[in-house]
């Protein structure tokens, strides 16, 4: 296992050094070629582990469980750079490794484990909380249809250790069957849990939880489906969940800045969600900037393009200024146009750096930007070359 | 002028994007001042003689495949396609679709799901993923999509296949065809969604629909298909 973790570390100081990364994935990979086990093995130290997947919403609730353990005092760890594959995790352990191994100087760790990653990693972290947020299609060429993905997570479960407590998305009908293949404790959450929703556009929403009223800096209902999963997560940990004061959301989740905002798109259910929050909102000088990759981590297929509810987005009265950029820039351009969007007012700039330029020269009003996975992670790079923004890795 | 499209089992077999494909045949319809209609055929619906135009079947998992297997040879509804193809009614199905339309679909466990025969093929489930951005060659010109299938189709004798694939595995990955034509019904396994990005094959099924139904010569009026034909040709360059 030494040898594994100074390969990793080694790694880790190279890819932040050279910038080529935040280290989130290099190490991870190194080290584990060494040592298949090292996860587990690391995993052991730390007092308590909770872990959430689902297509949707994982970085989001992840960061609102940390969150409330910080307001609690406690420290955390978690693989917070979106690396939600087992080298994500790996990297996230090694770069601790001091912590981990000087006794008892974390509390937490919280995981985010995508759909797949979720059978493979969730047993060797031994959660004490395992969350399901939701399943829906996703990049089918790497997770397999949604009945698979259920299947696989159900035969997961059923070996997962009856210690753990399974929180379960009740309102989401394909997650149904999860509960009768695990032997331990289940919490369902959902509607049942929310009352008094104040949906209150992009500045956020209201809500009220076992008669405690919260409010979020996150616009439409899934993101209070989030808040309700951390919350109810906060509570089996035995940590008090209050108020989402300070709380600020994740890179490229709803970001905003001066000049507008950012919301990740990454398959049909979530960027129709994002559609259906940002359509009423757009303003007459608003301007689009739409970013398609086709790298692995967004999914090599962009069919799903064609799932996702576009139409939404040309329904509005007036036609706005987009343009459409990433590697499949032309699929997009092309989804765009059988959408309803107006050629006059659409333009394609395959380069992100030059598109996101020309999007902001003389801007009135406000831009946003919807990029796939890796197009988000291009941009957090041009933002922080321009000085808009540090580095993704060294914000929290 | 109308056509009406059958979408078959358009609530089950529906995957990775096909419903673009419906998108596009109605948008490309539209512009040109004929209506549209969409009929989704599925397990609830009958389907009748001389009631669709124009038969779209798309992709779907393995359940509800098994499913859609069983509802077309007893609800008459594999029989009526047949008919209608005969009669040159076009068809376009991907993926899943096409291979129920085969003689057989054998998965790995259980018996063979039968197909309604239409195209002289049959598949057999295989542990290959065939998976990535594929372009064939075909009468239609080079048409580009994306696969994803682990099922192998093999053409029986006198198949026609649909193309020959230049990028990619098409039917099995070994004999380099890809899909199947029969009449003017298409069978293939190309997602992406196929008929956006190939609006030439989109046409041909358009114009075929309505010469067979109104039983004349049917030129479609062109149209401005710069932004498809960059699409079409920025898949043709990242792949090659």
């Amino acid at each position: 296992m030494r040898a594994a973790i100074l390969i990793g570390k080694a790694v880790y100081s190279l890819s932040r050094s050279l910038k080529i990364g935040g280290g989130s994935a290099a190490p991870g990979l190194y080290a584990l070629k060494i040592d298949a086990n090292l996860v587990e093995k690391l995993a052991k130290s730390i007092p308590k582990n909770i872990v959430i997947t689902g297509t949707n919403g994982k970085t989001t609730t992840s960061r609102m469980i940390s969150h409330f353990a910080k307001e609690n005092d406690l420290k955390v760890i978690r693989n917070h750079t979106g690396s939600n594959l087992e080298r994500g995790i790996a990297s996230t352990l090694i770069s601790n490794y001091q912590l981990l191994t000087t006794n008892y100087q974390l509390d937490l760790g919280i995981w985010e484990l995508d759909e797949a990653a979720f059978n493979t990693v969730a047993p060797k972290l031994n959660p004490n909380i395992v969350i399901f947020l939701n399943v829906s299609r996703d990049q089918l060429d790497r997770y397999g249809e949604v009945d698979k993905v259920v299947n696989d997570w159900c035969s997961t479960l059923s070996k997962l250790n009856p210690q753990t407590a399974v929180l379960i998305n009740q309102d989401d009908k394909n997650l149904e069957k999860l509960e009768k293949y695990f032997k331990g404790k289940v919490v369902k959450f959902g509607k049942k849990n929310i009352k008094n929703i104040k949906l209150n556009g992009l500045k956020g929403s209201k809500f009220t939880i076992s008669n405690l009223q919260f409010t979020i800096p996150l616009p439409g209902l899934y993101h209070i489906y989030n808040a309700t999963a951390a919350i109810i997560g906060a509570k089996l940990l035995n940590l008090p969940a209050k108020s989402f004061k300070d709380f600020s959301p994740a890179f490229g989740r709803v970001e905003k800045f001066e000049w507008g905002y950012i919301f990740l798109i990454k398959n049909p259910a979530g960027a129709t969600q994002v559609f259906e929050t940002i359509a009423p909102e757009l303003k007459k000088n608003d301007r689009l900037l739409l970013a398609l990759n086709d790298n692995l981590a967004d999914g090599t297929d962009v069919s799903w393009i064609w799932d996702a509810n576009f139409e939404k987005l040309s329904t509005i009265n007036y036609q706005l200024s987009t343009t459409c950029s990433g590697t499949r820039a032309y699929d997009l351009a092309n989804r765009l146009k059988y959408a309803g969007f107006s050629l006059d007012t659409s333009d394609v700039e395959q380069n992100l750096e030059q598109a996101f330029k020309k999007a902001k020269k003389n801007l009135k009003g406000r831009l946003f930007i919807l990029p796939t996975y890796t197009a988000m992670l291009k941009l957090q790079k041009i933002l922080a070359k321009s000085g808009i923004k540090k580095h993704y890795w060294e914000s929290d | 002028m109308n056509i009406t499209i059958g979408y078959l089992y358009g609530d089950l077999m529906n995957i990775y994007g096909d419903t673009g494909n419906i998108i596009a045949l109605k948008k490309r319809a539209e512009w040109r001042g004929i209506s549209i209609k969409v009929k989704v055929k599925s397990l609830k619906e009958k389907l009748k003689l001389k009631e669709v135009d124009l038969f779209f079947f798309g992709g779907g998992q393995d359940q509800q495949q098994e499913i859609v297997s069983q509802d077309l040879v007893k609800s008459g509804k594999g029989k009526i396609i047949k008919q209608e193809v005969e009669k040159g009614v076009p068809l376009l199905s991907v993926c899943g679709g096409y291979q129920l339309l085969g003689d057989y679909y054998k998965p790995h466990k259980g018996p063979k799901l039968p197909g309604i025969g239409l195209f002289p093929t049959y598949t057999l489930a295989s542990h290959d993923r065939m998976i990535g951005n594929i372009i064939i060659e075909s009468m239609f010109g080079k048409l580009v999509g994306f696969e994803n299938h682990s099922g192998k189709t093999y053409l029986k004798k006198g198949a026609l296949p649909f193309g020959m694939v230049n990028k990619g595995f098409g039917n099995n990955g070994a004999d380099k065809t890809e899909g199947c034509i029969y009449k003017n019904a298409i069978g293939c396994y190309m997602h992406g969604s196929l008929l956006p990005k190939n609006p030439k094959l989109a046409d041909w099924l358009l114009k075929k629909a309505l010469e067979v139904k109104y039983k004349k010569v049917v030129n479609l009026k062109p149209l401005d298909d710069a932004l498809e034909s960059q699409t079409h040709h920025s898949v043709l360059q990242s792949v090659s």
